[in-house]
């Protein structure tokens, strides 16, 4: 089954061409040329759009807007293409890169994303329960690298790929497929906007 | 036929449109309800509704057009100006299924798209002539000269048009969007009953702050009593010189020229009263939709595949 999978949720785009378990191709991009990646994939596959079966989607969290500029090309894809998909975790993509890794993003504001008890939660980097000798990853964890390393965590180096998403890893996690329209982002936080008195 | 996808600001929308600029279908899901609680569009809330509505109103316009993908022969989208992160939504979507059916992409000027909502439909005008274009986001003075080929003769150095109706509605206790609204309550009201003062500013530009800052004094000593007895003359004399405003530029700028308006404010009575002879949308093409889009898209180079797929979008011109 044709499975195309990308993420848009952090600092890069990822991207990749899987069939039946098998990596026909993985791209690192930016979120604005996701589809350029996507096509020069499925060029390099010798496949054609109408050829997919099934997509693998990063939800999040990341990036508001990158999270939804994913989520929108899926939307987009799936409806031309009459196709479902499934709906992956950033943090367990990244998880299912690093066996045995913590994943931290970046949530700005001072916060990060990551697993508690395998439950994606936002919260200062102060406030990860930290176990000695356990590896981080993911992004997150390089900002706050200096903190982290403090109080015993092991943190590959900076260009380390285990810091990035890999589309891969998406297609590996999606397993039951559902219409993409029902796929939701995984926000975490409420918008910032407050409501007027009246 | 053309697939049209506007999501630039609060109202998620998609339409088809031939290429004779008939309209065979026009979804409009509005997120106003969404936002009046907040007393304006906040972007963030904007864009998730934009996502959550994206592929059902293109779905809904097909339907409503009996038509499917394969009558779709090019894909126009909003690429600017507008909220950043809304436009992303639309212009992901549309890049995703114009590359799927290899179909060229056409991104379109939200402004230029609102001129074009002149160019639909039975009655549709032909260039030359100048055209008001004033909503919740944008008043400007075009000269259109030709399709897709309009110069900017003035524009507001502050508030919009439409946002210096919202504001008043606001300050009147209307709520938001409270335009509409406005306009209702002024019908009870006598116009002359405030002189509010409408900033002269040179050239054809527009500024509606002070305007706003003028009706904050008239309205912040009253009581909750005497505010409601006089609500309506403030909204009709507060309407009336943001209408004069308008109209003094049209006049100045037209020089005999045909005149349009085009955007929100164009559904106004007052607006609408006061320039009897302009060429008007009809009511449903004047607020933000997705038609226009696909009819700006007529008169606009489209991109082929694959090099729109690395098209961006622009929160300002
Ligand atoms: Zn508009």
């Amino acid at each position: 089954m044709l499975t195309l999978a990308f993420d848009t949720a952090t600092e890069v785009a990822t991207s990749a061409l899987v069939d039946e378990g098998e990596v026909l191709g993985e791209r690192v991009s930016s979120t604005r040329t996701l589809l350029e990646d996507v096509d020069a994939l499925l060029r390099q596959g010798g496949a054609r759009p109408g050829d997919l079966r099934a997509l693998a989607v990063g939800i999040g969290p990341g990036s508001f807007t990158g999270v939804r500029i994913g989520l929108a090309a899926a939307r987009g894809l799936a409806l031309a293409l009459d196709l479902r998909g499934a709906g992956v975790s950033t943090l367990d993509a990244l998880a299912a890169g690093a066996p045995g890794a913590v994943p931290v993003v970046d949530a700005r504001r001072r916060e990060v994303f990551t697993l508690v008890d395998g439950e994606p939660a936002v919260l200062a980097p102060a406030d990860i329960d930290v176990r000695e000798g356990t590896l981080y990853v993911g992004g997150g964890d390089r900002r706050y690298r200096a903190e982290l390393e403090a109080r015993g965590a092991l943190i590959p180096p900076d260009g380390d790929e285990r810091h990035l998403p890999c589309a891969r890893f998406h297609a590996a996690l999606a397993r039951e497929l559902v219409p993409v329209d029902e796929i939701e982002p995984l926000y975490l936080r409420a918008p910032d906007a407050k409501e007027r008195a009246r | 036929m053309i697939l049209g996808i506007e999501t630039s600001c609060d109202e998620t929308a998609a339409a088809l449109v031939t290429a004779g600029g008939d309209i065979r279908a026009s979804v409009v899901s509005s997120q106003a309800d969404l936002h009046a609680r907040y007393g304006g569009v906040v972007p963030e809330v904007a864009s998730r509704r934009h996502l959550e509505l994206v592929a059902p109103v293109v779905r809904d316009a097909l339907s409503e057009a009996g038509a499917t993908l394969d009558d779709v022969d090019t894909v126009a989208v909003t690429q600017g100006p507008g909220l950043i992160g809304a436009l992303l939504v639309g212009l992901a979507a549309a890049k995703a299924i114009a590359w799927s059916r290899r179909l060229p992409l056409v991104p379109v000027d939200h402004l230029r798209g609102h001129v074009a909502s002149l160019y639909l439909g039975p009655d549709a005008l032909e260039p030359p002539f100048l055209c008001l274009l004033a909503s919740g986001g944008h008043t400007m003075l075009l000269d259109v000269r030709g399709y897709g080929e309009e110069a900017v003769l003035g524009t507001t150095l502050d508030d919009a048009a439409g946002e210096a109706f919202d504001k008043g509605a606001r300050l009147l206790g209307l709520g938001y969007p409270g335009g509409r609204e406005l306009d209702l309550l002024a019908r009870d009201g006598d116009p002359t009953a405030y002189a509010f003062p409408v900033a002269r500013v040179p050239g054809l530009d527009f500024s509606f702050s002070g305007l706003k800052t003028a009706l904050l004094y008239a309205t912040r000593d009253l009581s909750e009593d005497e505010l409601a007895a006089r609500r309506a003359d403030l909204a009709a004399s507060y309407q009336r010189a943001i209408v004069r405003a308008l109209v003094a530029r049209v006049r100045e700028a037209a020089g005999g020229k045909r005149t349009a308006v085009v955007g929100g404010v164009a559904a106004n009575s007052e607006l609408r009263a006061s320039l009897p002879d302009a060429a008007l949308a009809p009511l449903a093409l004047c607020t933000d939709n997705a038609a226009m889009i696909a009819s700006a898209a007529r008169f606009t180079e489209a991109v082929p595949y694959p090099a729109y797929l690395g098209l961006d979008a622009y929160a300002s011109r």
